[in-house]
């Protein structure tokens, strides 16, 4: 995942920053308990093709 | 969801499956992207970051990093696919002289994932027309430039494909077309957006086709086909389409059946606020101590 690109890359719901996951090529956002794939290197930044974390892995980040 | 809101899925999957066929088709397209890039010789702004709301297969892009070679060129699109498509496109010495310059992301212009004021130019050919609430869409615009950044934009007026619409009207109750924003209130929003100095621009440009097939074939090949929820859930009927046909061809002038299309161009700037969030005035002064 590029850098450059992470720097300005936010949640596109609540705006608040993102927790690189970088082992799962996961965006997550703990407000909204989302994960945004990077797919072939591009964030897929749409929240209805996000995966839903549970409260589990929420507390492990 | 009202009749003529834009379903966001079906515009992603028709313009994923147009991937490859779009750049041979969209005429226009490229038409207007380079009357943008003429805009932008009399701008002066150096940006270091242009986002490119919608950057279908990445055309518009490419000039965009010919234009600013020292700048970052962000691409933003809503289709996966259509990102694919651009990145393989850029031939091996683009690639090498860019030194990885384009970046890309998948999202939706109305639910933008970018920090406040990251970018200096946003820079949007033919893509607003997809989104269902226009004025959120320019604040959402205007919350991500910097101040002094700016917003070059075109997009369709409502009198693009009028041709069409005449010829379907009447045949059934479905929409065929979607409806777009007018010059004028376009403009409104922008400053009720936070923008200024808006400037609007309008003009018409006629394609000339063999046939009605061939106008429905090329607004699928630009993935522009209607994507309103009130669209037709199936297939038209025989009779239902041999009506269209008729009442089109009733326009055919030299041979040929004109499509026009309205693009509407605009540019804006951010400005750094002259008022707090509670409406109280800002006024600088330089001091010197």
């Amino acid at each position: 995942m590029d850098p450059k690109l992470l720097e300005i890359l936010v949640c596109p719901l609540c705006k608040s920053p993102l927790v690189y996951r970088k082992a799962e090529q996961e965006l997550v956002c703990k407000a909204d308990k989302l994960a945004y794939a990077i797919k072939d290197g591009i964030p897929v930044m749409l929240a209805d093709e996000a995966r839903k974390l549970n409260d589990e892995e929420i507390a492990k980040l | 969801m009202n009749e003529f809101e834009i379903d966001k899925k079906e515009v992603r999957r028709a313009f994923s499956k147009a991937a490859h066929t779009y750049d041979a088709a969209a005429v226009v397209q490229r038409e207007v992207c380079i009357r943008m890039l003429e805009k932008l010789d009399v701008i002066k702004l150096q940006p270091a970051r242009v986002l490119d709301v919608g950057s279908g297969t990445g055309w518009g892009t490419r000039q965009l990093g010919e234009r600013y070679p020292r700048a970052d060129i962000v691409a933003l699109d809503i289709a996966l696919g259509m990102l694919q498509a651009a990145r393989g496109t850029s031939s091996w010495w683009q690639k090498l002289f860019s030194g990885n310059r384009q970046r890309f992301i998948c999202a939706d212009v109305e639910a933008l994932p970018l920090a406040v004021q990251s970018v200096d130019m946003v820079w949007s050919s033919l893509a607003v027309q997809w989104c269902n609430d226009l004025p959120a869409t320019f604040a959402g615009l205007h919350r991500i430039i910097r101040n002094d950044g700016l917003l070059l934009f075109s997009t369709f007026g409502p009198d693009t494909l009028s041709e069409l619409r005449s010829a379907f009207s009447g045949v059934d109750g479905y929409n065929h077309i979607s409806r777009f924003a007018d010059m004028h209130d376009i403009g409104d929003m922008l400053v009720a957006a936070g923008f200024a100095d808006p400037v609007m621009e309008m003009e018409k440009i006629t394609l000339t086709y063999a046939d009605v097939k061939a106008v429905m074939q090329d607004l699928r090949d630009i993935g522009a086909h209607n994507a309103t929820s009130g669209r037709a859930p199936g297939m038209l009927g025989k009779a239902k389409w041999a009506r269209i046909v008729q009442n089109y061809e009733a326009l055919r002038r030299d041979g040929r059946l004109p499509a026009t299309f309205e693009i509407i161009y605009g540019h804006a700037w951010r400005v750094p606020p002259k008022l707090t969030a509670d409406g109280r005035s800002i006024v600088k002064a330089n001091f010197k101590l």
